[in-house]
C-alpha cells in the first residue's frame, strides 16, 4: 500500500512538471487507457477541482505542546493525520478543522469549562493560520476556498463538533460565528441539551432535537452556520430537516445500507437529504465503511502464546519486553482486514444512486479516528479521486463530490441567513 | 466541581471509544492553593490496563475494584504507571500513592479511575507532567491532560513523541 501510494506521488509530481505544457483534456478511451494513464488523468482532475474535506479533529492535535502544523509528521510514528505539508502533498485545498469538545456534566460550571476549551482550540486554529499565512488562510465564506486556491494557499475553515459548548446561552452561537465557526455538529456520542446522540447507551432523551436545540438551529440559520447532523440519532436528522430553513449537512457519515451502523444514514434519510438540498460527507472510519470479519488466525495464535506464558509476577523486565514484542509481531502477522478506498467508493456509489450526485461529499475525520488503507492521512486523499475515475465518474461529478456540493450548500445557508436578517431589519 | 470533571472524562472516553478508534487516556490534575492540595485523576481503559500489565485485555486475574481483587493489583498497576507517568511540582516528583480506585462504564468501555492526592503547601511555580501511558502498546496513543490551577485551566495532549511538558506559573 505504501509503495503504490509512493508511485502515485511520483506521478503527481510528474503531472505538475508537465502540467504547464500539456493540453488539458478529459477525453479518454477506456479500451486503450492503461492503468498509468488512468492514474495520471485522475491526478490531473484532482489538481484541477477544489478538494474540500469537511471534518478533521486536528484542533485536538494543536494542543499538543510543540506541535507545528507547518512541519510534516509521520502518521505511523505519531498518529497525526493532517498538517500543512501533507495537505499540499495530497493536494487537499481546503479543510474544516472541527473543535471537538467532549460532553461534560450539563450545568453552568460544565458549560463554562466547555466554552473555554472550545475557544482555546478555535484560537489555536486561528493562530496557526496567522503563523503560516504564506501557505494557508483562514476561510470564512464559500468563495474563500477558491480565492485562496488561486493564491496557492490552503483554506482553513472552522467547525465545532458537539453543540455542548453553546451551553444554555443562545448568544454563544453568534460568538462562535464571529470567531469564524461555519458549522456546528449538534451532538456527539452522548446526549446533550440540544439533541440526542446516535450512540448514547442510555437511549434518546429529547426524542430528537430539544426545544433549546430548536432555538439553536434557528440561530444558526439566522447567522449562516451550517447545521450538521452527524452523530445525532435518526430523530435528530428528521427534526433538523423540519426545523432548518436552510439545507443541512452530515459532515462525516456514511450509508447504512452498505454498512449497518447507527452512525450511518438510511436510504430514506439519504432521499430526504436530497429533497432538502443538503449533503452527506463520506468519512474514512473503518467501522462505518465495512463490517470487519473475525480474525480467527490471530486469536488462536495469541491464545497459544498466552497458554505458554509463565506468571507475570515471576517475569523479569527483559522477559516482559520480549513477550510484548512477541504479541506485537502477532498483530503484524495477522492484521485485521483493512477498510479501503474501494469501500469508500462503494458508499459513494450507493449515495449517488439513492440521493444523486449533488448530495455527497468527503469528510475524512482525520485526527478523530479516520484513516484507512490508501487514505491513511491527508497526503493520500488523491487515491479517492483515482478510484472514482476508475469507476467512471467524470470530472464534473468529481468536482461536486470533492467540494462543489458542500460549497453549494454553504452558499445557500448564507443566502438564507441574509434573507432572515433582511426580513428582521425591515420589520 | 471535581465531580463535574469526572463526568467530562467519562464522556470523552466513552464517546470516542464508541465512535472513533482513537487511543485515548485522560488525566485531570487540579491544584487548590487554598486547600494546599494537588489531586490527580487518571482515567484508563481497563482493557488497556490489563493488556499493559498482564498481556491480556480481558484478563480477570487482577480483578480491579472487585471483591476478589488481586493482592498484587495495586503494586503491579503502580509499577506500570510509574514507568510512564509522573507529575513534578516545583521540580520535585510527586510521590504517587493510590488514594482510591473505581470502575465506570460497561464492556469495552469500562474505565479504571485511579485517584491520587498530594499535599503541596508551597505555592506552585512550575509543574511538569509526563504521561506516556500505553505508548508502549500503541504508537498512536493520545493522553489528554487537563490542568486546573485555582480555577484557571490549561489543556494539552501528550503522546509518544511529546511525552512530557512543563508549565510555569
Amino acid at each position: 500500500m505504501r509503495k503504490s501510494n509512493s508511485n502515485y506521488l511520483i506521478l503527481l509530481l510528474f503531472t505538475i512538471l508537465i502540467g504547464s505544457c500539456k493540453e488539458k483534456s478529459n477525453s479518454t478511451d477506456s479500451k486503450t487507457e492503461t492503468e498509468e494513464e488512468l492514474v495520471q488523468r485522475a491526478l490531473e482532475i484532482h489538481k484541477r477541482v477544489l478538494t474540500l474535506d469537511t471534518h478533521a479533529d486536528t484542533p485536538l492535535r494543536m494542543i499538543e505542546p510543540g506541535f507545528d502544523m507547518a512541519e510534516r509528521h509521520d502518521p505511523n510514528e505519531t498518529g497525526s493525520k493532517v498538517d500543512y505539508p501533507r495537505m499540499k502533498e495530497g493536494d487537499l485545498d481546503a479543510i474544516f478543522f472541527a473543535a471537538f469538545v467532549a460532553q461534560d456534566i450539563r450545568d453552568d460550571d460544565g458549560n463554562s469549562r466547555a466554552k473555554t476549551l472550545c475557544l482555546q482550540m478555535i484560537d489555536s486554529v486561528i493562530a496557526s493560520t496567522e503563523r503560516n499565512s504564506n501557505i494557508v488562510g483562514l476561510a470564512l465564506n464559500p468563495g474563500d476556498a477558491y480565492a485562496l486556491e488561486k493564491e496557492g494557499k490552503r483554506a482553513i475553515y472552522i467547525g465545532i463538533e458537539n453543540g455542548y459548548p453553546i451551553g444554555n446561552d443562545l448568544s454563544n452561537v453568534e460568538e462562535y460565528f464571529n470567531k469564524g465557526v461555519r458549522y456546528i455538529t449538534l451532538v456527539h456520542s452522548s446526549n446533550n441539551d440540544l439533541a440526542d446522540s446516535a450512540t448514547d447507551e442510555n437511549g434518546a432523551e429529547h426524542g430528537g432535537i430539544s426545544e433549546f436545540g430548536s432555538k439553536v438551529v434557528g440561530e444558526m440559520n439566522r447567522l449562516g452556520i451550517m447545521v450538521d447532523v452527524s452523530h445525532g440519532n435518526d430523530s435528530v436528522f428528521y427534526d433538523a430537516i423540519k426545523l432548518s430553513k436552510a439545507p443541512i449537512i452530515a459532515s462525516h457519515s456514511n450509508a447504512r445500507a452498505v454498512t449497518k451502523h447507527q452512525r450511518n444514514m438510511t436510504d430514506e434519510m439519504l432521499q430526504l437529504m436530497a429533497e432538502n438540498g443538503g449533503v452527506v460527507q463520506l468519512t474514512m472510519l473503518a467501522d462505518y465503511l465495512r463490517e470487519a470479519p473475525p480474525n480467527a488466525a490471530r486469536d488462536s495464535a495469541v491464545a497459544a502464546l498466552r497458554a505458554n506464558m509463565k506468571p507475570i509476577s515471576e517475569m523479569t523486565d527483559e522477559e516482559r519486553s520480549a513477550l510484548r514484542t512477541s504479541f506485537q509481531e502477532l498483530n503484524q502477522k495477522f492484521p485485521n482486514p483493512p477498510a479501503t478506498v474501494e469501500h469508500v467508493a462503494d458508499h459513494i456509489d450507493h449515495i449517488v444512486k439513492v440521493a444523486g450526485i449533488d448530495h455527497v461529499g468527503i469528510g475524512c475525520d482525520f485526527d478523530g479516528g479516520g484513516g484507512i488503507e490508501g487514505v491513511f492521512d491527508a497526503s493520500e486523499v488523491m487515491n479517492i479521486t483515482i478510484e472514482l475515475v476508475r469507476r467512471g465518474y467524470t470530472e464534473e461529478q468529481i468536482e461536486k463530490i470533492w467540494g462543489g456540493n458542500l460549497i453549494r450548500v454553504f452558499k445557500e445557508v448564507q443566502a438564507i441567513a441574509d434573507e432572515i436578517q433582511a426580513k428582521a431589519s425591515s420589520t | 466541581m471535581l465531580k463535574s470533571y469526572l463526568f467530562i472524562l467519562a464522556f470523552v472516553l466513552y464517546g470516542h471509544s464508541l465512535a472513533h478508534p482513537l487511543r485515548l487516556s485522560l488525566c485531570e490534575i487540579e491544584y487548590s492553593s487554598k486547600r494546599q492540595l494537588l489531586t490527580i485523576n487518571l482515567k484508563l481503559f481497563l482493557t488497556d490496563v490489563n493488556e499493559a500489565i498482564v498481556f491480556d485485555p480481558y484478563s480477570k486475574e487482577l480483578a480491579f475494584c472487585q471483591p476478589n481483587e488481586s493482592a498484587e493489583a495495586n503494586q503491579m498497576l503502580m509499577e506500570y504507571v510509574n514507568r510512564f507517568f509522573f507529575v513534578k511540582a516545583n521540580k520535585k516528583k510527586v510521590d504517587l500513592k493510590i488514594k482510591s480506585k473505581r470502575l465506570s462504564g460497561e464492556g469495552e468501555n469500562t474505565a479504571l479511575w485511579v485517584y491520587f492526592e498530594y499535599e503541596q503547601p508551597a505555592p506552585l511555580s512550575s509543574m511538569e507532567i509526563k504521561n506516556a501511558v500505553f505508548t508502549d502498546l500503541f504508537f498512536d496513543q493520545n493522553n489528554i491532560v487537563y490542568v486546573h490551577l485555582d480555577g484557571a485551566s490549561k489543556s494539552m495532549m501528550l503522546n509518544k513523541k511529546t511525552p512530557s511538558h512543563q508549565l510555569k506559573f
